[in-house]
């Protein structure tokens, strides 16, 4: 990514500083270190579920750094008839860029840079094996829909990793309110008058003595027309299986060495970005979910191999800590609500 | 019917508990954001905007350079979240240009763009939740945000927006507010008490804008006082800051001279 231009000299110089014995970094980090890294979560109290990660933001004064806010929001959409439902719910992904993030980008290379960006979070992130269980309302009439928004405020070096660790407490902090299905039901002995019978969960509560139901009839026909709420002030239930969402480590490779959380300069010195999305203990020790290479630069199969295996060993880091940081995020409003 | 959200009780407060001329909390943050050569962060109650300045600088495109003075180019970015309803805005959005061209205006008589020509000043605003009062955050923010990029100025610009409950006034309009009343935004220069902007798009009688345009004045000087403690908390601190670096080097030079005394 060409978001900063360096000149051929300060190129070299990063670069034979990574190739040194021992290695060498402008802010006097070792290959492997990352900058400083800050979450909140529940920072939009308009969407569902929310999170403001920085990576390298000067702690005394709350200066630089990168930084990146994503938050989800659940919608209704109807299945069939015109509606974009799909069963079982839908998840979709952007990420935009601030043009404060990038204040050298014309708004055509902006909008180019906001696409690939969301290509990539998209795709790993709505891949089918880490679909939510919980995104259906009614069978084949209405299910949810998320939108994950990614905005990136300010980049500093290492958006990618940013993004996903962002993506990643947002969907953690993600409630997905609970709903029960309404059906109506014309009373027949009545004559005209109608009533609507309430249904929970789904389960039969209507009068059996009017009609004979066969007792080898197993279907689960379902009747249910409508949803409702039934406690509007209930955040509902987090988002099921929301421990799979992946996390993302960049390596920066100067070959035939590579480091960690490269700052903007360090980006523009670097020829070649292999991004990896791994997830972990879920249910294989590890699985990796996506793999991307950024820039021009090329790797033997070997070299891949090895990578991955280092890869697996920084990410492995990143996930221990930020499920440590998101249990205690957690943990703490519980008891902020509490306290009422 | 269910209950109704009353914009003004009887008891004179607002649904959010405050009185007729109350404001909202103002939250202002000058720390540096990014590569921004000013920047700002503004909350007015529960709307939250961040505005980067950059500038003045050679612009993008060659074409769009005044030989007499700065150009100012505006670019608003509204997160989709920030709203009840989620909706995607691009930057193409009608809406969303005028908005920007609005805040142009508005500071287009302010800064002093004759001192650098052939330049350009790009102001970014980045709305990260919406709880009415948009244009005054965001105008608020532009000020502050300039100023913290050391822009020459010829005064603040503090703007308010205010509505009309019936027959009562009311200052810092939310959201809920908002949809409900007839209301008005103003940006006024406190030094000279001139108005850069005045902006209404519903309906209010002529006989009570006096009294709300009067009231917006009084309370875009109460803002400016606000705005006015952060600027100057701001520079304080880097002051501060410059001493402290001046102190060390004079003690480093005085130890080394001791050094080269031994």
């Amino acid at each position: 990514m060409a978001s900063t231009s360096i000149s051929k000299a300060e190129r070299s110089y990063i670069q034979a500083g990574i190739l040194a014995n021992p290695p060498s970094r402008a802010d006097g980090r070792s290959l492997y270190d990352f900058r400083n890294i800050a979450l909140e979560t529940g920072v939009a109290p308009l969407a569902n579920g929310s999170a403001r990660l920085s990576i390298g933001r000067n702690p005394h004064d709350g200066s630089g750094g990168t930084e990146v806010l994503a938050a989800a929001k659940l919608e209704v959409e109807n299945i069939g008839d015109g509606g974009e439902g799909v069963e079982g719910g839908r998840i979709s992904c952007t990420v935009s860029c601030s043009p404060a993030a990038y204040p050298h980008l014309s708004s055509n290379a902006l909008d180019d840079l906001q696409y690939d960006m969301t290509t990539i979070l998209n795709e790993t992130l709505t891949h089918r094996v880490l679909h939510p269980p919980n995104l259906g309302i009614l069978r084949g009439k209405k299910a949810w829909v998320l939108h994950l928004d990614a905005v990136v405020l300010y980049d500093e070096g290492n958006v990618y990793d940013a993004v996903f660790m962002a993506a990643r407490a947002a969907l953690w902090d993600t409630k997905v309110p609970r709903t029960r299905s309404v059906e109506y039901q014309a009373k027949r002995k009545g004559g005209a008058t109608k009533g609507n019978a309430e249904k929970e969960g789904g389960s039969g509560d209507m009068d059996v003595d009017e009609e004979v139901v066969s007792g080898f009839d197993t279907r689960q026909i379902q009747t249910a027309t409508d949803f409702e709420l039934p406690d509007y002030w209930d955040e509902g239930e987090p988002l099921g299986g929301r421990e799979n969402w992946p996390v993302c480590v960049t390596l920066n490779i100067v070959q035939p060495s590579h480091f960690l959380d490269a700052t903007q300069t360090e980006e523009a010195a670097t020829p070649l970005r292999v991004l990896l999305m791994l997830a972990f203990d879920t249910p294989y020790p590890t699985s990796v979910l996506g793999m991307r290479t950024l820039g021009n630069g090329e790797l033997t199969a070997a070299q891949i191999a090895e990578l991955l295996k280092a890869g697996e060993k920084y990410a492995r880091e990143i996930w221990t800590s930020l499920n440590a940081k998101l249990k205690e995020e957690t943990m703490n409003r519980l008891k902020e609500r509490s306290k009422f | 019917m269910a209950s109704r959200v009353e914009i003004l009780n009887e008891g004179g407060y607002r649904s959010d508990g405050r009185r007729q001329f109350e404001l909202r909390t103002i939250d202002i943050d000058l720390s540096q954001q990014g590569h921004a050569d000013g920047a700002a962060v503004i909350t007015h109650g529960l709307a939250h905007v961040m505005v980067s300045v950059f500038g003045p600088r050679e612009a993008k495109m060659r074409s769009q350079t005044i030989h007499d003075r700065a150009n100012i180019n505006v670019e608003v970015a509204v997160a989709a979240f920030s709203t009840g309803d989620r909706r995607k805005r691009s930057r193409g959005d009608k809406r969303i240009l005028e908005f920007a061209a609005t805040i142009k205006s508005t500071f287009e008589p302010v800064i002093q763009t004759s001192l650098y020509p052939r330049s350009q000043i790009d102001i970014f605003v980045q709305v990260i939740q919406q709880d009415g009062g948009l244009l005054q955050a965001c105008i608020n923010g532009t000020t502050l945000a300039l100023m913290n990029a050391g822009i020459p100025m010829l005064d603040f610009v503090c703007a308010v927006n205010g509505g009309v409950h019936s027959t009562s006034p009311l200052l810092d309009l939310t959201l809920l507010e908002e949809n409900d009343v007839p209301n008005l935004t103003i940006a006024v220069m406190p030094k000279t008490r001139k108005v850069s902007l005045v902006t209404m798009e519903t309906r209010l009688h002529v006989d009570r804008f006096e009294e709300i345009f009067r009231l917006a004045t009084e309370a875009g000087l109460a803002i400016h006082g606000e705005m006015k403690g952060a600027i100057l908390g701001r520079s304080k601190s880097l002051m501060g800051s410059i001493e402290l670096g001046s102190q060390q080097r004079s003690g480093n030079t005085a130890a080394d001279a001791m050094d080269d005394d031994d």
